[in-house]
């Protein structure tokens, strides 16, 4: 998949998900159907273009858009 | 004078046991002091809140501690905590103290150049207060704010040539034991291993793109000092598959108590004699030695490698020279269904640069787990979930009597159509025409 | 407080970034002893509590002298463990998987001094900066968790009862009377970052209350959604919940089906579950990592509850002892403590370590229960 395309498809697609705004790795590899290893370098440039951002549980990781959520708003307060 | 008074805690200042609350004093009164003239670039007393805020703790026994899941450094998943302190008015040094795992070099070995760059930096931009070392073994810098941790991400990597470890959903720190740098029981080289795997697989240690952590640890014997068995999704102990070596006139030195068993690790007590029939012989879990006529005799066919007549007699019994290691998998701590340890998985494997065949197991196994684990889902559910058979298919191992305790003792064996001759198609008339409806 | 600059610009993250360079490599840091010697050991010999030699082929030898330590650690202290490797070991050291700290010499002649120079460095109150033992057949270092000097979820803390029962198990860190070795440590929580699993004796924070659910503010701080899927045991679920009057958005909690291990506060700050009365202490005891003799095995509960009796938890201590004192004076040489209650069966450890057996010793968590109650009429009176 191309990575404009991929990026339109996970920025559409977690805006979709109401109420939600952090995501297990698996959730953005279903959105974009694709292997978990393909989908793993869309996901990282996608990072690094700040479209997403991480959010570590520090056992977990979940993914979303950046800025969004509201421990997004908490940790920015802090 | 302290900033903060703390009764409970002084009282952790006496003992023969190493005080932390000593310690964190010192470091405290040391920053005040700033005899070096650092430019602190976080709160100066930072270590009084903290020495303030546990006090707090230890008086009402409960955490002041928040979680925080957004900071970190750029590009990483992995390798920061972040905390946040639940009063923070009252103890403003630790509103924010978040923490940096740096991946520990192998063996834990270190020059004191090294350490005290660290010690600089961290006392620059952190608390000055460390964990050596995190329970996975990175070394772990305790309490720090936001704006500091890329300035430390640059430093570390700029000037020191050192990365973070992981955390979250990915590969954890590898770990590994003294091994071959001062153990006679390494049957491999455990820091090399762990070094290759560790700058091999730099993206799954820092992105995470797994359902859950995942921990590589490596022991070179079956002693498992770093408990790899126990705590590792992939666990490589060192074994060998020839024979134990023996010194005969070792051996009869230590029946004569001319040599100290067991390395000299039993002298605090007078345990009496050495007596080889007792201590060694009849504790062999399979019975595959014997002492007669001032001779040691092992059937090393029967041997399991349970490192026990080795430990007792180290300057007698060596381990073999066909050496390699075994590979276990699916060990965790207990959340949720109960722990679990690793399950025999690969034998025997010999262990030779550049790895690949090993590196052919993880990657099969990860491929697997990837698109198969539910999130939060450790290995070791998996296989529990989907069975050992499973995994056999996927990473291509025959089946092998060492992967089992025993075979199952129900025979609800789920035959698949093509293992059943003539598969599971029938002709209901060509039944009927010898059995009646 | 001027804020100094690393040379790194937060508006070009990825300008001159290095990454993923991984650790510094093990040999740079080798001792040059270690590094000539390396996979060329023949034996090695315990010389005396915390002392040892490792001999090598090529007739070296190196001295090794093993200090404990708190994990948790300041600068100030690291530098002095810098000055005395750089006084005794030509600046190399090591730290053990147990958080010992290992001062390496090349000649038998250099320990004696060294260990003289560790032993004479005492802390203010009195307490040794580097005691020097753990080895062989006693007790070493307990490795231990953050607790409530850094966690969020804790349900004890780790350095205040760590120092505590090592104070009381002194004396066998500096000594080596028992049947085997014996490892001690403490995980803060059940999620265990600390692998206590299969320790000797382990020394588990434990939540007994459900997390307190904080309505005014859930919906706000939190993503609901989030919390639920966070919780092992699908113990809470979304709901309408009134609030002064007017219904808001918050979670309702099975509470029998809590487990009490805090995913949910990692994921929403209104759902906190410390407690002072609820939180402990649960003591375990009789596993093992090691193969040798008899495989590896899982630490069983054997006290279910003792309070947080902070600052010194007398009453999780004297548990500790008195396991620690039946083992050793009962179990065979080289006889682990798990082997040794299991050789004389888990009824006869509960009466030799004067421990009472209740109810919240039957295990009762899913499936695998049942293989641990007794299906043999053999048992002992």
């Amino acid at each position: 998949m191309e990575y404009e395309e991929a990026k339109e498809k996970i920025v559409e697609g977690l805006k979709k998900k109401k109420g939600k705004t952090k995501f297990y790795f698996n959730d953005l590899a279903k959105i974009l159907d694709e292997k978990p290893r393909a989908a793993k370098k869309l996901i990282t440039k996608m990072i690094e273009e700040q479209v997403l951002e991480y959010w570590s549980s520090g056992s977990t990781s979940l993914y979303g858009l950046k800025g969004y959520g509201k421990q997004a708003q908490a940790e920015e307060k802090e | 004078m302290a900033k903060h008074k703390t009764p409970l805690l002084d009282q952790l200042e006496t003992g023969p046991w190493p005080s932390f609350v000593s310690d964190i004093k010192r470091e405290a009164e040391s920053r005040a002091k700033n005899e070096r003239n650092i430019e602190y670039q976080i709160p100066q007393d930072v270590c009084e809140d903290l020495l303030g805020v546990l006090e707090l703790s230890f008086k009402q026994g409960r955490t002041h501690w928040k979680h925080g899941g957004i900071v970190g450094v750029f590009g990483y998943g992995g390798g920061v905590i972040g905390r946040y302190c639940d009063q923070p008015e009252q103890f403003p040094g630790v509103a924010h103290f978040h923490t940096m795992r740096v991946n520990q070099p192998g063996g834990k070995f270190y020059t004191t150049k090294f350490l005290k760059d660290l010690c600089d930096l961290w006392e620059f931009r952190g608390s000055g207060i460390t964990n050596m070392h995190g329970s996975t073994g990175d070394i772990v810098f305790l309490g720090t704010t936001t704006p500091q941790l890329e300035e430390i991400f640059y430093e570390l990597t700029h000037n020191l040539n050192q990365d973070l470890g992981g955390s979250g959903s990915n590969l954890r720190t590898p770990s590994d034991c003294i091994g071959q740098a001062r153990c006679e029981y390494a049957c491999y080289d455990t820091q090399a291993l762990c070094y290759n795997l560790t700058q091999d697989y730099q993206d799954e240690l820092h992105r995470p793109a797994f359902p859950y952590k995942f921990k590589f640890k490596f022991d070179g014997c079956p002693n498992c000092c770093v408990a790899s068995i126990a705590r590792a999704d992939m666990s490589y102990i060192g074994t060998w598959r020839d024979d134990i070596r023996i010194d005969q006139k070792a051996v009869n030195a230590y029946v004569g108590g001319e040599l100290a068993p067991n390395a000299g690790a039993h002298s605090g007590r007078d345990w009496g004699p050495f007596d080889i029939q007792k201590e060694v012989i009849n504790l062999c879990p399979t019975n595959c030695m014997r002492y007669e006529d001032g001779k040691l005799d092992i059937n090393n066919r029967e041997c399991t490698r349970c490192m026990h007549c080795i430990n007792v007699m180290p300057r007698a019994l060596r381990i073999g020279n066909d050496r390699g290691l075994s590979i276990l998998v699916g060990a965790k701590a207990p959340i949720l269904n109960g722990a679990q340890m690793s399950t025999m998985l690969v034998p025997f494997i010999k262990v030779e640069e550049p790895y690949d065949e090993i590196k052919e197991v993880i990657e099969a196994i990860w491929d697997w787990w990837m698109e198969e684990g539910k999130n939060r889902e450790r290995l070791g559910e998996l296989m529990k979930r989907q069975g050992l058979q499973k995994l056999l298919e996927v990473t291509g191992l025959k089946p092998d009597a060492r992967m089992v305790q025993e075979p199952r003792a129900n025979p609800y064996i789920f035959w698949k159509e093509e293992e059943v001759e003539g598969g599971f198609e029938r002709d209901i008339n060509e039944f009927r025409k010898y059995h009646q409806r | 407080m001027a804020f100094i600059s690393s040379g790194y610009n937060p508006d070009k993250p990825m300008e001159d970034r290095i990454t993923d360079i991984g650790p510094k490599k093990y040999d740079e840091f080798y001792p040059p002893i270690i590094a000539k010697n390396k996979g060329k050991w023949l034996y090695h010999e315990i010389l005396e509590p915390g002392v040892l030699v490792h001999v090598s082929e090529t007739g070296d030898e190196v001295y090794t002298v093993r200090v404990g330590g708190c994990r948790l650690m300041s600068v100030s202290h690291i530098r002095e463990i810098c000055e005395i490797a750089d006084k005794h070991c030509d600046g190399h050291l090591r730290f053990t998987t147990r958080n010992n700290i290992e001062f390496m010499v090349d000649s038998k002649d250099k320990v004696a001094p060294l260990k003289e120079d560790l032993l004479s460095r005492k802390q203010p109150g009195g307490c040794y900066k580097f005691p020097v033992g753990g080895t062989g057949a006693g007790i070493t270092n307990i490795i231990h968790t953050q607790g409530w000097i850094h966690c969020h979820t804790p349900a004890t803390d780790a350095s205040g009862p760590v120092k505590a029962a090592m104070d009381v198990l002194f004396e066998d860190f500096v000594n080596m009377r028992l049947p085997a070795q014996l490892r001690v440590s403490l995980a803060c929580c059940l999620n265990m970052c600390g692998a206590v699993h299969c320790s000797d004796i382990a020394i588990l924070g434990y939540h007994r209350k459900p997390p307190l659910l904080d309505h005014e503010y859930l919906d706000k701080m939190c993503e609901i959604p989030l919390a639920i899927a966070a919780c092992p045991t699908a113990a809470i679920r979304p709901a309408k919940v009134d609030f002064e009057g007017t219904k808001v958005n918050s979670v309702v909690l099975k509470e029998e089906r809590c487990m009490f291990c805090g995913n949910c506060y990692t994921m929403c700050p209104s759902m906190p579950l410390a407690d002072d009365v609820g939180d402990g202490i649960v003591i375990m005891a009789g596993g093992k990592v090691s193969n040798r003799i008899s495989a590896p095995k899982f630490s069983k509960v054997v006290v279910a509850f003792l309070p947080n009796d902070s600052p010194r938890w007398p009453q999780t201590t004297e548990v500790i002892k008195k396991i620690v004192e039946a083992y050793a004076k009962d179990a065979n040489k080289y006889e682990r403590l798990g082997e040794w209650a299991e050789r004389i069966g888990w009824e006869r450890f509960f009466e030799k370590c004067e421990l009472e057996f209740t109810h919240h010793l039957i295990d009762d968590f899913r499936d695998p229960a049942y293989f641990t109650w007794r299906q043999t009429t053999q048992f002992k009176f």
